[in-house]
């Protein structure tokens, strides 16, 4: 295994990947992992962001306060994003497009505010309790918690990303699967069938919460240092251009995309003042003339067609003068 | 008789550019006299710096890339590492973002082969780059790193930064006598690091001096609008406002707080020491005391050198603090390779840690044991538009 | 009661540039049915030319605000052409031009990025003071700031002119044709495309205003302080009620106020918190905003 990697990353040396960027690239997949889960439910979901927050913070409390193995501080970090998932789904799913969107980033918002001020809020409390001004530091605020070892491995981030991406193809083969399409395809309609939509779209919204804590316990032992400010409007954003970079009818276009979109700025080095306008020119081109993004296997089947039947009657025009 | 004069004339003719020229003393920078001129460097040593060149924190890094330019420029035009030997900088932008840091430093010390590196910009991104300089043996100094801990990382970490905890005790010790202080008021930003580790100096130092806080306030990054924090704030009557923010907010601070009518001293750190915050907050400014490692307004004549350099170098552009400790720094990782005679890493790291008693724009500078500067910082008050020194004092790391 | 009418002052010009600016969104939400998130963009574009028709090509404030609009004015109908109309023609999804949008918002603060490194050497620049009078004047226990006043009485302005125009005149009424029912009105022989690209105009020209407003009263611009006020856009003209004109003013002056008292009671750092949470109580409550009309919001 460590072998192939190696390869895999001298291979990828000219376009300016060291290991380092390929373990971040790695964590960009499965983050566009997340949020392909939401999209393909028909769920225009920006929450992965603040699950990604949530997973880093209870990830290293767990590594750092606690002094447990990477392994446990990653099922922590899950369980705790699950659980958090749960009583914020329940009543923002039921709202759709751009509301929902908007209640996510609202969501985003509300734990960074929370991991900001959670010192001070403690503080508070124990000042009123104890009559005297107490200060209270644990999770630091805006200083960040530092010093965190990298504990992450490329090997850990490839194997878990294997697993999920074997789990999510079972998932579309199974009932649960072409629950979450029909859903996409037409809320009404799938209701009308017998699908419990409020159970499915939770259930994802969980998957998909989970997948972005471990983004986030992996993103941390690797960065050594979090602050809140790494989790915000502009993450969300991020993750969402690595869907639709990526292109959103197959699991593999969403870790394409987050890798692609992570590699860029590296690859841009030699142009680096332009590198933004470049990442802007490259989304906006893929929306436009790339309407299923980079991995369309649907829209490349159309294209072969169209070319072919093309080809076939420029020859048939031929033969027949 | 007239040819006695006229060989009088001659030989004072002779002599006068001689006496002119005693006249201007021009101050050269770098340890001269202190090491020989070395002998044993390769045709070009290469360094990197990892600037903040795109993003919301080029304000600064854009200006530590212009400073570092003129400091290598000068080095090897003077021919400050002998004779035909270059100093290079490999850049790198790391944008803020401490994912970028990390590649930046990897590509810089395993791929570009540095032997030494300059930055990162910002203290958050170091935690994160540092220890891959750290884990390679390569001496990394930050120019602009303020957080606490930053040195501890290791002991190929540097940084000239005076961090706030070397500021502003000076500061608020100076502050508290000159004005006779026994309360105040504290509005700090909550959301950044710079701004809330500034915070909990300046509740230290208040408290080391036995100044009581009568409220504190907290403010968001980008916020504009003070007034609901300063009504509140100015309601207690406080004898002095205590800001920890950065030069944005801090303008708005001081401008809101006037027009609030407040006419008492405003006392700041670090983000106020801007000539941006003066020439923006107008008259607001008067009265006005920041307390910071480098000032414009200093009286250090190698300090003069650096401005009237850059300034001609840069169309007349001010620099600033970012700027004066980048232009140190690189001159100091210079005079490291100068004195120790060798471009290897190792040894670069050693005769770092070495240099005592370095002029510089800055004052006075040397590296104590844990590889933090140790230099006088500068106290200011703002009056008629201008800083002007309130004082000097020295700290201890 | 002093203090309270002197941050309800606060809270009202403030309120002014948040709701002049979720115009923008609303106008082009009603109309043509997306949201346009590059309106942000075009937000901090205003200011940015502002400042440099100001302070580079040294033009008195008179000449150079309604140059500011309409150079926003046009980036936004240059935003319709390249981000919106060709996936429009494609029949694309509503989610598409969305994305599009966020696309064209990176390309334009990208772009903006290089010129301010070019004209300023930075990414920080500063508006002069003194453009406007903000010295403040004392009436009974308030202090008014001269600047904060003409900022609500332009927006206001502007938001009357913006009225007329949608009720009085022949475009206005093409545009609330369009609204109503796209196919409908082409049908009657409305250019819908001039109508749309109208819309842009209009929209942009209003968001631009409000970063010119913005930059005076605060002085400080660079490319990012588009993200600043994005979210509080949104939050706007949901609360207000998404299409709804009066709505988008109605809840930029509620954001304001909300985040100001909020700040004056409890300290800023809650009010994001404060924001969201009667955001969240809305969205479950009452989804199409206070001024909405109760359609499309569930599923």
């Amino acid at each position: 295994m460590d072998s192939i990697i190696e390869f895999v990353i001298t291979l990828l040396k000219p376009l300016g990947v060291t290991e380092p960027v390929f373990q971040f690239m790695l964590v960009s997949a499965i983050l566009g992992l997340s949020i392909y889960l939401t999209l393909y439910t028909g769920m225009f979901s920006l929450a992965s962001a603040g699950f990604m927050a949530i997973g880093a913070y209870f990830g290293v409390a767990a590594t750092q306060f606690w002094h447990l193995p990477l392994g446990l501080g990653l099922i922590i970090g899950m369980l705790a994003a699950g659980l958090i998932a749960i009583p914020i789904g329940l009543p923002v799913l039921r709202l759709k497009d751009i509301y929902l969107a908007i209640a996510t980033i609202g969501f985003g918002e509300v734990v960074n505010v929370v991991i900001l001020n959670f010192d001070d809020v403690v503080a508070a409390i124990l000042t009123a309790v104890q009559g005297e001004r107490v200060r209270f530091r644990l999770i630091e605020g805006a200083r960040g918690i530092k010093n965190i070892p990298r504990l992450t491995e490329t090997q850990y981030l490839v194997f878990f990303l294997i697993i999920v991406g074997f789990f999510i193809t079972r998932l579309h083969r199974s009932r649960f699967g072409r629950s979450m399409a029909a859903i996409r395809d037409d809320e009404r309609a799938a209701a009308n069938m017998g699908i419990n939509v409020t159970y499915v779209k939770n259930i994802v919204f969980i998957l998909s919460a989970m997948l972005a804590a471990a983004a986030g316990v992996f993103s941390a032992h690797l960065t050594r240092i979090i602050t809140p400010d790494a989790y915000g409007f502009d993450r969300a954003v991020d993750i969402l251009s690595f869907a639709v970079l990526g292109g959103t009818s197959t699991w593999v276009g969403s870790i394409v995309g987050g890798m692609t979109l992570t590699a860029l700025p590296e690859t841009l080095r030699a142009v680096n003042q332009y590198r933004g306008v470049f990442t802007g020119m490259v989304l906006l081109a893929v929306i436009l003339f790339l309407p299923g993004g980079l991995v369309d296997p649907a829209g490349l089947r159309a294209t072969i067609r169209r070319v072919r039947s093309r080809l076939r009657r420029a020859a048939e025009s031929q033969g027949a003068t | 008789m007239v040819r006695r004069v006229f060989a009088l004339i001659l030989v004072l003719a002779l002599l006068a550019p001689a006496v002119m020229a005693q006249d201007e003393e021009v101050l050269q920078m770098g340890f001269w006299e202190e090491c020989e001129d070395p002998a044993g460097l390769p045709e070009t040593v290469t360094i990197g710096a990892i600037f903040a060149q795109s993003g919301a924190a080029s304000v600064y890094g854009i200006s530590q890339s212009q400073a570092v330019d003129l400091a290598v420029a000068e080095i090897n035009e003077s021919a400050y590492l002998g004779e035909g030997v270059t100093l290079e900088v490999i850049y790198a932008d790391s944008a803020g973002d401490k994912e970028q840091a990390i590649a930046a430093m990897t590509k810089l010390v395993e791929e570009d082969g540095v032997v030494a590196v300059l930055g990162p910009t910002l203290s958050s991104e170091a935690f994160s780059a540092d220890p891959i300089a750290q884990e390679n043996g390569v001496p990394v100094m930050g120019v602009s790193n303020t957080a606490a801990g930053i040195t501890d990382m290791g002991d190929f970490v540097f940084r000239d930064s005076l961090p706030e905890s070397a500021v502003i005790p000076g500061t608020i010790a100076q502050a508290t006598e000159a004005l006779s202080l026994t309360q105040v008021a504290v509005l700090y930003g909550n959301d950044d690091d710079f701004t809330i580790s500034g915070y909990d100096v300046f509740v230290e130092a208040l408290e080391a001096n036995y100044v009581e806080i009568l409220a504190e306030a907290t403010f968001a990054k980008g916020d504009v609008d003070f007034s609901a924090q300063l009504t509140t704030l100015l309601g207690t009557n406080p004898e002095a406002l205590v800001i920890s923010a950065l030069a944005a907010e801090a303008t708005q601070i001081i401008v809101q707080a006037r027009q609030a009518g407040y006419t008492g001293p405003i006392i700041g750190g670090n983000g106020l020491n801007s000539p941006a915050v003066l020439t923006n907050s107008g008259e607001a400014s008067e009265g006005v005391i920041v307390g910071a490692a480098w000032n414009i307004a200093s009286p250090e004549a190698l300090s003069t050198a650096f401005i009237e350099a850059y300034s001609a170098a840069y169309e007349d552009a001010k620099p600033d603090q970012f700027a004066a400790q980048a232009y140190t720094g690189a001159w100091l990782m210079a005079t490291a390779i100068r004195c120790g005679d060798s471009a290897e890493s190792l040894a670069i790291r050693d005769s770092l840690a070495e240099i005592v008693d370095f002029p510089s724009p800055l004052g006075m500078f040397s590296f104590d044991e844990d590889r933090n500067p140790v230099h006088t910082p500068v106290v200011q008050i703002a009056t008629g538009g201008a800083f002007a020194v309130l004082g000097a004092e020295m700290t201890e790391e | 009661m002093d203090t309270f009418f002197q941050q309800l002052i606060n809270a009202l010009s403030l309120g002014a540039i948040y709701g002049l600016f979720a115009l923008g969104y609303a106008l082009v939400f009603s109309v043509l049915g997306v949201l346009n998130l590059a309106h942000s963009a075009v937000f901090m574009t205003g200011a940015f030319f502002g400042l440099v028709l100001i302070d580079k090509l040294q033009l008195p404030l008179i000449v150079a605000f309604p140059l500011a609009m309409i150079g926003a004015g046009l980036v936004s109908v240059a935003l319709e052409f390249i981000a919106f109309r060709p996936l429009r023609r494609r029949g694309a999804p509503r989610i598409s031009q969305l994305i599009s949008s966020i696309g064209a918002s990176i390309l334009l603060v990208s772009i903006t990025q290089l010129l301010f490194q070019n004209l300023y050497g930075g990414t920080d620049a500063y508006f002069p003071r003194g453009l406007v009078p903000d010295e403040p004047i004392l009436l009974g226990g308030l202090r008014i700031v001269p600047i904060r006043v003409i900022i609500l009485a332009a927006a206001l302005g502007m938001m009357v002119i913006l009225q007329a125009v949608v009720s009085r005149t022949q475009i206005g009424q093409h545009m609330r044709a369009v609204a109503f029912n796209q196919r409908v009105a082409a049908l009657l022989g409305i250019n819908v495309g001039r109508v749309f690209v109208t819309t842009f105009f209009i929209a942009g020209a209003l968001g631009g205003a409000a970063g010119m407003l913005y930059g005076l009263v605060f002085l400080n611009v660079s490319p990012f302080i588009g993200s600043d006020v994005a979210l509080v856009g949104l939050t706007a003209i949901v609360l207000g009620g998404l299409g709804s004109i009066n709505g988008a003013v109605l809840g930029g002056i509620l954001v304001a106020a909300l985040q100001t008292f909020s700040t004056a009671i409890g300290g800023s750092s809650y009010r994001n918190i404060v924001v969201f949470g009667i955001l969240f109580l809305l969205l479950l409550v009452r989804p199409q905003g206070l001024l909405g009309q109760p359609d499309s919001t569930r599923t």
